[in-house]
């Protein structure tokens, strides 16, 4: 099976934001970067259907220079080559542009499956693997918790199956068919990531990095007009009072600020 | 016009995220309506005008500021809902204070599919050309809304909070790296915008209701069942033998502070209330008073509930590792030194035996 | 003839011996070189007192060691005797009637004697007392050895009885001359070719605990995967083990139930290397599974007296599972949330910015401070031990120390560096290295003993020197000349009944054991000891990746459990730790026991006294 996984590179979780002078970007030089955990997850999928299925993974990256790190991380891990769309307006670029811009680079790999994560932490739009299938005209199924590859019968020409666990809402799943190819976003936490070990990494030197240009007539369907930052920060908010007056606002709170009870 | 797609739950039921995005789209259509130069309309109604004539079916009808057709359909709001056979959704729908409620049925929409959605939607909306599209950012929304508005070539705003002005444009409010920054984006390029409402955003009981039921027409679209390539089967729910804490949206849990396993029986009560999984320490569950798969911590379950309320839990780190990523944290405990303090969003110090039932009280009403 | 005999005899013998010492020899050699004669000075102090003096042999079990040390002296003083009555058997030359040697024989005497009881002691010791260190069946080669020891003795003596020519003289001294062929043949294929090694063993052990090779990456070292991979000094070990099970007994994890037995390891890695498996996996030979049962507390090898170092077989043997992805899913976990977030909980900084902010704390200037506190990882994130560092500022600022904390700091590395990750830990290391070397520091204080290790030893091979300082160490200096504040209140009134958990890595690697013990009875203290304490603690059960560890996974007891059972066992109430990791041990283990115990770390205990409370 060729699968293709496609990663973003986000600042890391804990790196407070710093905005740029306009204030419609942040300003990143002195941020550290990671792999979008989300991704991360569609990653260790994609290298445990190789194992149980033979094939190649291959990484898919679109961003500037410095996303060869987290290429580096995903091929340490056991994928087996990449493919690194370059570009520096891709630090910004929104769901639509990253979407054609990999699509540019996928189309003529044909793939049987590619995978994403469920969003990007930095984002956060949860589009772009779907608009991908759109662009390579490919089904696609989204929040999938178990993948399972259905081989074909033998000499029956046809092609070989996808059937896939999608996660709904409230505690309810869904199992959905589709052939092949297709794409996929994976729900995080589904599977214990694997780490980088020190074979991974020295062989990962070794492996291919196809470098690709974003393709032209991209145009962004989105603009940041104001970042700023949100007046409730992460304060511990005690509640005093009797009990009863305590447990009233608690839940008052809970309701109405945190929405977290109907 | 505002369009609002509806959505229903597998069964049919209609989804209450629905009437969020009506509320939305109500307060989207104020902001259009506002001022003149904005962009959706030409129109002098003052945001907050709700007068309307008793009887009259169509806001535009009998009202001095709004005589315009042109007017009324800028700011007017339809619902559309797709769907096999949606007649009663419809109807309960048209309590909305909208200009109109849509159905379009179709056999092939009997089973949510991206494909089966999209070319239903796609068509629906060409014919009915709103400047906007709403929808409530549900696990449905994710899966076609993107695909709807890649094949339409349209922006689509995802997760957004609120909507608002900026400047001579209306931008929309989202969260943006995990919720350190907000975000005020413009949607480029032509009508119609897709914007998808983050659940829990707007308040269902700020809907605003008309005073007579909205009209209900159908529409008719083209749906190449042949071509829809995804094959669903029933959605299940997960057995409930298997205690998978990590899926758990709300959790109550216990710690040493509970003093003894019959008082975990008030934790249960609790969660009931509440709808939550119950889960415990390590001390807890060492002690046998609840089984390992309720552990939380380094060596029991990771969990990311929307909340987590600690009851009597100390919060040494290696409990903390398996909730940090609860989205809001409530602790109760006696000792306001207590750890848990330091990474609770709410606190309560005090004796849990007299909070709990409190909560349990004030959830009911 | 009876020249000729004994010519046979000893080149028949003799060839056995040299056979077999060779065939160990050519797998020493043949092996990866890991030895080295650094710190000369040290190493032959070290011989003098543990080889020569027999200190290591007699501390942990004095009678025994003593009985021991009294067959190891007789042994010594008899190469002179055994030599010339050679020199005489086998026709170069008689010295057998000088004057000297007669003296000699008679100074021999008391060794003799001394030889038989302690031979005799140990002998019944095996027989019948059978020590669960010796291991569960009776070793018959060490029947015969301590047989043929009791007969060299008796026949030693006998020939002050036996008139020389006589038959009777001939036959003693016969026995007496082929039970040392004898001996010599079985020694190179038993636990007795200890003899010849152990000394060269205890030279070349390294002076400090736990010492591994650091890994050539460039040269694609990985760890120690396969049979062929274990170093020269590790074979070496393996064919020096006595088998006398001191660091199976002293084993954290053994004592808790656990299939980790060090002893079992260094025997598996001899049978492994005879065997000439030169290809099979270490993790077969050993069971992955018990690999990852040690803390790295070091109490094996801080136990062995004929200089094994188990650390390095175990921790290599990691390095090859962990290389190759084979490390437990718990420390995989750990792994990825050191990559991410340079910390072993994957939490964010932020907790520790908001610590440092509330306890205003300067960011370290050289100009400005005396020292750099070093919060290591619980400093930064566990709310619990941050008030024993908050405690420790109070001290610091009592005594107006000034100081400062770096404004990054990532985890050391430590917990990568036990459980075999050496990429991660290195990764780690050149970071923190860099800012530190950035910052300038004379001196580092922190309140981790992890922390004390990894930056103290092991950032040293990575080109960086520093003074670093346990807490406890530095305050005991700071605060001499003090005493309980009058108006101190103790935790208790009068003097509290404490007992102190001696951490590991501050107690056996660092040799503090002194300092807290001073300090507490400084401040008022009444110190219960526990049994395991000092520079022999029983560990308390986080290091070595253990921290994670699920607990399903298990077999036996938590190590934590075993522990707090001894500190409980004290009777005091109160337990003073002196390590974060300790403190999250021992509180978990008394939580798990619903127990009123309190816990209290040094710093805190100090704070307390120096200024209490109003």
């Amino acid at each position: 099976m060729k699968i293709a996984v496609c990663i973003k590179q986000v600042p890391t979780r804990e790196w407070q934001p710093r905005l740029n002078d306009d204030k419609t970007w942040i300003r990143d030089q002195d941020a550290s970067f990671e792999m979008n955990e989300p991704d991360a997850y569609a990653l260790e999928e994609a290298l445990r259907l190789k194992e149980k299925h033979g094939g190649e993974v291959v990484v898919c990256s679109a961003g500037p220079a410095r996303v060869s790190q987290v290429i580096r991380e995903a091929l340490a891990r056991g994928a087996d080559r990449a493919i690194h769309v370059e570009d520096d307006g891709l630090a910004s670029a929104d769901a639509f542009v990253t979407s054609g811009a990999l699509a540019g680079a996928m189309q003529d790999e044909q793939f049987d499956l590619t995978l994403t994560g469920l969003q990007s932490d930095d984002q956060g739009f949860a589009q772009v693997g779907v608009i991908l299938a759109e662009r390579l005209g490919q089904p696609h199924a989204t929040i999938i918790m178990e993948v399972q590859v259905q081989a074909p019968s033998a000499g029956s020409g046809q092609a070989a199956t996808l059937r896939v666990k999608r996660e709904l809402e409230g505690g309810w799943f869904q199992w959905v068919a589709m052939p092949l190819p297709a794409v996929l976003t994976i729900q995080s936490g589904i599977n214990q990531l694997r780490y980088a070990t020190l074979k991974g990494i020295m062989a990962a030197k070794k492996k291919e990095v196809r470098k690709a240009a974003v393709p032209a007539g991209l145009a962004g369907k989105q603009k940041i007009v104001s970042l700023y930052v949100p007046e409730k920060g992460k304060k511990t908010q005690l509640i005093g009072g009797s009990p009863a007056e305590a447990a009233k606002e608690l839940v008052r709170r809970l309701r109405d600020e945190a929405r977290v009870i109907a | 016009m505002i369009l609002v797609i509806a959505e229903q739950h597998s069964g049919g039921k209609l989804n209450r995220a629905t009437w969020e995005t009506i509320v939305a789209a109500q307060q989207l259509a104020s902001l259009l309506g506002g001022d003149a130069s904005l962009s959706g309309g030409d129109v002098s109604l003052s945001s907050g005008d709700v007068s309307r004539s008793s009887g009259d079916v169509s806001r535009s009808s009998g009202d001095v500021s709004r005589s315009s057709g042109d007017r009324a359909s800028a700011l007017s709001i339809t619902v559309l809902v797709p769907g096999a056979s949606v007649g009663s959704v419809a109807a309960e729908l048209a309590a909305a204070e909208v200009h109109e409620v849509v159905t379009v049925e179709s056999a092939a929409l009997e089973s949510y599919t991206p494909d089966g959605f999209t070319a239903a939607l796609q068509d629906a909306i060409t014919q009915l050309s709103p400047s906007h599209v709403l929808l409530p950012h549900t696990y449905q929304t994710r899966d076609f809304a993107p695909k709807l508005a890649a094949r339409m070539d349209r922006a689509l705003l995802t997760d957004v909070t609120a909507s608002k002005t900026a400047g001579s444009e209306i931008a929309f409010v989202r969260p943006m790296f995990q919720g350190k920054l907000t975000a005020d984006v413009v949607p480029q390029g032509p009508a119609p915008h897709f914007v998808a409402f983050q659940i829990g955003a707007y308040r269902v009981d700020q809907v605003v209701k008309g005073a007579a039921p909205a009209a209900v027409r159908a529409l008719s679209v083209t749906v190449d069942a042949s071509a829809i390539r995804e094959k669903p089967e029933a959605p299940f729910q997960q057995a409930k033998q298997a205690v998978d804490l990590s899926q758990a949206e709300r959790i109550v849990s216990v710690g040493r502070g509970i003093k003894e396993q019959a008082n975990i029986a008030l934790a249960q009560k609790l969660a009931e209330a509440l709808g939550a999984e119950i889960a415990a320490s390590r001390p807890i569950c060492d002690a046998g008073w609840l089984p390992m798969e309720r552990q939380v911590g380094s060596s029991g379950q990771t969990v990311a509930p929307k909340l987590y309320l600690a009851l009597g839990i100390s919060g040494a780190i290696q409990h903390l590792v398996g909730m940090k990523g609860s989205s809001t944290v409530v602790a109760i405990n006696k000792d306001p030194d207590a750890p848990i303090f330091e990474i609770a969003d709410y606190g309560i110090v005090g004796d849990l035996f007299e909070i709990v039932p409190a909560i349990i009280e004030a959830v009911k009403h | 003839m009876q020249t000729l005999a004994f010519w046979i005899l000893l080149l028949t013998f003799m060839g056995a011996f040299a056979a077999q010492v060779a065939r160990r020899v050519q797998l020493i050699a043949a092996a990866p070189n890991t030895f080295s004669l650094d710190r000369l000075g040290f190493r032959t102090t070290r011989f003098v007192v543990d080889v020569l003096l027999q200190r290591r042999t007699i501390k942990e079990r004095p009678v025994t060691g003593l009985m021991h040390a009294f067959v190891f002296w007789g042994f010594a003083a008899f190469g002179g005797y055994t030599l010339t009555e050679f020199l005489f058997g086998l026709g170069i030359v008689d010295l057998t009637h000088a004057g000297w040697f007669h003296a000699y024989r008679l100074a021999l005497t008391p060794f003799a004697v001394a030889v038989l009881v302690g031979i005799l002691y140990l002998l019944i010791r095996r027989a019948f007392v059978r020590p669960v260190a010796l291991g569960t069946t009776v070793s018959v080669e060490s029947i015969v050895i301590a047989l043929f020891i009791a007969t060299l003795m008796i026949t030693f003596l006998l020939t002050f009885r036996l008139d020389e020519g006589t038959m009777a003289e001939r036959v003693n001294w016969w026995v007496h001359a082929t039970v040392i062929l004898a001996f010599m043949a079985l020694i190179p294929a038993s636990k007795h070719l200890h003899l010849v090694l152990s000394p060269i063993t205890v030279f070349l052990k390294s002076p400090e605990l736990g010492n591994l090779p650091n890994l050539d990456f460039e040269k694609e070292q990985v760890g120690l995967e396969t049979v062929k991979d274990l170093g020269s000094k590790i074979v070496l070990d393996a064919f020096t083990c006595v088998e006398c099970g001191r660091c199976q007994v002293n084993c954290p994890a053994w004592g808790a139930g656990k299939a980790l037995n060090p002893k079992t390891i260094v025997l598996q890695t001899q049978a492994a290397l005879l065997a000439g498996e030169r290809d099979r996996k270490l993790g077969e030979i050993y069971s992955e599974d018990v690999l990852w049962q040690c803390t790295t507390c070091g109490a094996c090898e801080n136990q062995c007296p004929v200089g094994i170092e188990h650390l390095p077989i175990l921790i290599g043997a990691r390095r090859g599972l962990a290389s190759n992805g084979d490390a437990p899913d718990y420390l995989g976990a750990m792994y990825n949330n050191l990559e991410r977030r340079s910390n072993i909980w994957g939490l964010g900084y932020d907790q520790r910015t908001k610590f440092v902010v509330a306890s205003e704390l300067e960011t370290f200037d050289p100009a400005k401070h005396d020292v750099l506190v070093w919060l290591g990882c619980a400093g930064s994130f566990d709310a619990d031990f941050q008030k024993s560092l908050k405690s420790l500022f109070g001290i610091l600022r009592a005594y107006e120390v000034t100081f400062g904390v770096l404004s990054k700091e990532r985890c050391t590395g430590d917990p990568a560096k036990r459980t075999g990750n050496e990429y991660m830990f290195q990764e780690l290391a050149n970071g923190n290295i860099e800012d530190l070397k950035a910052a300038g520091p004379k001196k580092i204080l922190t309140s981790c003993p992890h922390c004390v290790k990894t930056i103290g030893d092991d950032y040293r091979k990575f080109g960086y020197e520093v003074e670093i300082v346990h807490s406890s160490v530095y305050v005991e200096e700071l605060t001499r000349g003090a005493g309980i504040n009058a108006a101190g209140a103790g935790i208790n009134s009068g003097p509290d009944k404490v007992t102190f958990h001696d951490p590991c890595y501050l107690g056996r690697y660092a040799g503090k054991v002194d300092e807290p013990r001073a300090l507490l009875e400084r401040f008022g203290a009444d110190i219960s000891e526990v049994e395991r304490n000092r520079e022999n603690p029983y560990c308390c059960g986080a290091g070595g990746g253990l921290l994670f560890s699920d607990k399903d996974e298990e077999p036996g007891t938590r190590i934590s459990d075993v522990r707090f059972k001894q500190l409980n066992a004290t009777g005091a109430n109160v337990v003073v730790t002196a390590c974060p990791f300790c403190s999250i041990m021992l509180k978990g283990a008394g939580a798990s026991a619903q127990s009123d115990t309190q816990f209290v770390d040094l710093m805190t205990y100090v704070n307390g006294k120096l200024q209490p409370r109003a």
